[in-house]
């Protein structure tokens, strides 16, 4: 089991990973375009800038799913000292930086002409800005401590109090009130999309979770050499 | 039909935009990451062939990471 998951094996799978995502990438992308920006129907209310809806919500997904998974991996760090598990949250993190960043710029591009407006300090907007800050002191963190370990116990520490935000996000349109709407897609209980809709979404959101996996993979193997370097030097 | 893909009745400004910039910054990413990537194998494959036979015989046999990095090296070169 722990030859398996031994740093050698993990880069051979990398590889193979790679170049599967590879191949069926392309053809996905075209296929989720097509139905987010063609053959979907537009909103009875909100007419064509619906669409903007399959860029922002997985965006929005995605960068709540990485902080939620950077935090608990941190957690797990924190109680076994597992060595892969900051070479995967250090790998995690850009990714959703950009994510978060993606849902907030989409979401202003939506907000004016539903809203009328770019920007509130909305419960939900405001959260996912915090989202954001936190993610950029992980980073900043690995980027300006030179300290391997220091720099570590740090960023574990700003995943794990940035963990409160989480929820936050997730119930601040039903805590208080917001300009967005409550959530329509509920993984207990029946969703009020479309399926019409709901089909382009999912799709986008896949396609754009096999990106964050081709992203993760080349970074999680920079970070394998990396230390691979290391080691060479004290040969 | 074009026109009306491009206008999206009065909203493709903004929709063209959202996904633009979606594309961009994917672009953006894929290409910074795919850069260092290829970066440091190139230095780890340039330390390794600096070693001496002996050191790299040994660091290739104990290593396969080392060993991958070598042979997607030397095919690209």
């Amino acid at each position: 089991m722990f030859k398996l998951l031994s740093l050698g094996n993990i880069f051979f799978w990398i590889e193979k990973l790679t170049k599967f995502i590879n191949s069926i990438f392309f053809v996905l992308l075209l296929v989720a375009l097509s139905f987010a920006l063609i053959l979907s129907p537009p909103d009875y209310l909100q007419g064509d800038s619906v669409r903007i809806m399959y860029v922002h919500v997985p965006s929005a997904w995605i960068g709540l799913a990485s902080f939620t998974s950077i935090a608990l991996l941190s957690i797990a760090n924190f109680l076994f000292k597992i060595k892969n598990i900051k070479l995967i949250t250090k790998s995690i993190a850009p990714i959703g930086l950009m994510f978060t960043c993606l849902a907030i710029v989409t979401g202003s591009l939506w907000g004016q002409p539903t809203w009328g407006t770019w920007w509130a300090w909305d419960a939900r907007i405001t959260s996912m800005l915090i989202l954001a800050l936190f993610y950029i002191g992980f980073i900043a963190a690995h980027k300006f401590i030179s300290k391997e370990e220091r720099a570590n116990k740090i960023s574990s520490l700003v995943a794990i109090i940035g963990l409160i935000n989480v929820p936050i996000i997730k119930y601040s349109v039903e805590w208080w009130n917001t300009l967005h709407q409550p959530a329509s897609i509920k993984l207990t209980g029946s969703s009020t999309i479309h399926s019409s809709m709901l089909m382009p979404l999912m799709l986008m959101f896949f396609v754009l979770l096999l990106y964050c996996a081709l992203i993760f993979l080349m970074k999680y193997k920079t970070e394998i050499i990396r230390i691979k370097k290391k080691n060479l030097k004290r040969l | 039909m074009i026109q009306n893909l491009l206008s999206m009745n009065g909203y493709g400004l903004f929709v063209w935009s959202s996904f633009l910039i979606t594309f961009l910054a994917c672009v953006f990413i894929y290409y910074k990451t795919y850069k260092t990537l290829r970066k440091y194998e190139r230095e780890f494959a340039k330390e390794i062939n600096e070693l001496s036979v002996e050191q790299k015989k040994i660091v290739i046999e104990n290593s396969k990471v080392a060993s991958q990095v070598l042979s997607s090296y030397s095919k690209t070169v």
